[in-house]
């Protein structure tokens, strides 16, 4: 199947989808998955093609909400520059902390990057003038509907609308993140990630291209905290927790580091799991946890190694795609 | 007034310090010898204070005793875990994937313990928790003289049993290098073990003493295990004097701050610290000299 092929049948799968599954549970799901993904894609930019170890993800996503949101909410300024504006900072905020860390190393950086985003949440918790704390925003409206000559196309206060608009956002990334791998950048960023002394010694600036790779990285997790801002309408600094960190490092390995269909696959599963768990009640968390570490247990690389396998052995006579 | 105010906030601090130095002990045994971080360690010390809750409250026994009684609750859990995840993962040979075993270990051991003791916090008291014993304006609760002796003597002992046993030189060796501990015919595997037994009690015993300060809900570990982690890097990874020295500068900042600043401040502070330090001194306040293998 070729690419372009693929990109169709993923695009026409994105569309059907919330006309499946047409209740208000599933298409917020539907949402959440999409906006998981987003941020997985930020972090296997940073870790799967430079290999640095970002435990601090969740910073960048928090910042991303509450500067979009605290602009639209206090100044009054339009969502889509509010947004341009909340990636933007997200995405400086990546380079601060890559420019400092950018001579760290495995996991002084990881260390590094948890304290940073143990410090934005602490300062979203105890800025209370600024962000009411712990008693968090309420009433964020979502994005103004698109009106073209007139009529609403769009409007985002429906869910379907509103799954549209993250997804598409969410395929747009992957798509321009997918040339830029595939592209000569891509060869500079994992020839560093497999070797930085190599890399180094053939001329490339290892240090400007991982600052360039956590920027990248950082602002597409800022997108993600702008949409998921004005989707919930309320914004407590509890969901940018240092713990949100590691559930989004677990999506991208369980889906597979250093690809970027992976995380993609990863962010689906793992988001998922705990809703279909539902039935299990009080424990549901507690196999979650268990499958987390089933997963890195037997499927060391991940679900798109997985993958991979099984269809070898369906056609054990032809080459492996 | 102002001088025993300090002094005051002092011995606070070295108490909660002392106790963060028995958490990031662990951390930093684990990493010296496995290079891996540990996110499952909180949780031995929810654990930990856990069991010392309720040994205290079904059986009846006295604080000390179970002080004891978490200790072995973390070894032996300790043990059950890395026999049963983490050995079988390290074969893999890849380092993300322990990385995140910890995080499913860990978000399962919080959610059993959500299961059976609830979201509600546990009051912990001790009996002595209202003694208080005064000397020149200061007061000093039995709890915290309890907690000064029994940390103490165990860094003491660890310390000791690093320096001049051959298990615990054989220890240093593995986290100098290992392969050439290896070609001496030292059993890795079973450092391993021992290393996490360790520093599995280790959390245990702290998250007993750290309790009565805690709020002690099944989530209550990973606060504790933020701050053990800048301890560790602000001692340099792996480095055991440099951890003390950390663990006991953390919880005298966490004192003070609480006292002069604001109680919110804290972590600002450790982790402005903390970045500080990498941005200075990356390799720790004591720093050993380490090659890197081109």
């Amino acid at each position: 199947m070729s690419r372009r092929m693929k990109y169709l049948l993923a695009a026409l799968s994105v569309f059907v989808l919330p006309l499946i599954f047409n209740d208000t549970y599933w298409r917020t799901n539907l949402t959440i998955c999409a906006i998981n993904v987003l941020l997985t894609l930020g972090l296997d930019f940073i870790l799967g093609y430079t290999g640095q170890l970002n435990l601090g993800h969740s910073a960048f996503y928090g910042l991303g909400a509450y500067v979009s949101t605290l602009l639209i909410v206090k100044l009054g300024v339009p969502f889509w520059v509010a947004f341009v504006a909340g990636i933007g900072f997200a995405g400086l905020a990546g380079m601060f902390l890559s420019l400092f860390a950018v001579r760290l190393r495995g996991h002084y950086l990881a260390i590094a990057s948890l304290g940073f985003a143990v410090i934005v949440y602490q300062i979203l918790l105890n800025w209370i003038s600024l962000t009411q704390g712990p008693l968090g925003i309420y009433g964020i409206s979502p994005p103004p509907a698109v009106v073209i000559a007139g009529r609403v196309v769009a409007d985002f206060r429906s869910l379907t609308a509103f799954f549209y608009l993250v997804s598409g956002f969410t395929f747009l990334v992957y798509l321009l993140l997918n040339q830029l791998v595939r592209s000569p950048v891509g060869e500079t960023l994992t020839a560093i990630r497999e070797d930085e002394i190599s890399a180094a010694s053939l001329g490339i600036n290892c240090a400007a291209w991982k600052v360039f790779a956590f920027v990248v990285g950082s602002a597409v997790a800022g997108a993600a905290g702008c949409f998921y801002a004005s989707f919930v309408g309320t914004l407590v600094p509890d969901a940018f927790y240092v713990t949100e960190a590691f559930n989004v490092l677990a999506m991208v390995i369980v889906g597979g580091v250093g690809t970027l269909i992976g995380p993609v696959f990863g962010a689906i599963f793992l988001t998922l799991l705990p809703e279909v768990l539902r039935g299990v009640g009080d424990l549901r968390l507690v196999v979650y946890g268990a499958a987390l570490t089933f997963v890195v247990l037997f499927m060391p690389g991940g679900l798109i190694q997985a993958a991979h396998l099984v269809r070898e052995k369906l056609r054990p006579s032809g080459p492996a795609s | 007034m102002t001088v025993t105010i300090v002094l005051q906030q002092a011995i606070n601090g070295v108490v909660l310090g002392s106790l963060y130095v028995l958490v990031a002990l662990g951390l930093t045994l684990i990493y010296g010898v496995l290079v891996q971080i540990n996110f499952a360690h909180a949780d031995f010390v929810t654990l930990g204070a856990f069991a010392a809750y309720f040994f205290m409250h079904l059986v009846g026994a006295s604080y000390i005793l179970s002080i004891g009684v978490a200790f072995s609750v973390g070894a032996i859990l300790g043990w059950m875990i890395n026999a049963s995840i983490f050995t079988p993962l390290r074969r893999k040979g890849n380092e993300l994937l322990p990385l995140i075993a910890t995080i499913g270990v860990s978000v399962m051991m919080q959610n059993l313990m959500l299961a059976w003791f609830g979201p509600i916090p546990y009051a912990f008291e001790t009996q002595y928790s209202n003694q208080v014993v005064r000397f020149a304006g200061i007061f000093v609760s039995w709890q915290n003289v309890i907690i000064i002796i029994v940390s103490s003597m165990t860094i003491a002992l660890l310390y000791a049993f690093m320096k001049f046993t051959f298990l615990g030189k054989a220890l240093r060796a593995v986290s100098q290098d290992h392969e050439t501990a290896g070609l001496m015919g030292i059993n890795q595997n079973q450092l391993i073990m021992l290393t996490f037994v360790i520093a599995s009690a280790l959390a245990g015993m702290a998250g007993a003493m750290l309790a009565p300060v805690l709020v002690l809900t099944p989530f209550a570990g990973t606060s504790v295990i933020v701050k053990a982690f800048a301890i560790v890097i602000i001692g340099g990874f792996g480095n055991v004097e440099g951890t003390i020295l950390a663990g006991l500068i953390v919880g005298l900042i966490e004192s003070y701050t609480t006292q002069f600043l604001d109680p919110g401040l804290i972590d600002i502070v450790v982790f402005a610290l903390l970045l500080l330090m990498l941005a200075i001194r990356p390799t720790g306040l004591i720093s050993e000299r380490r090659e890197e293998n081109v």
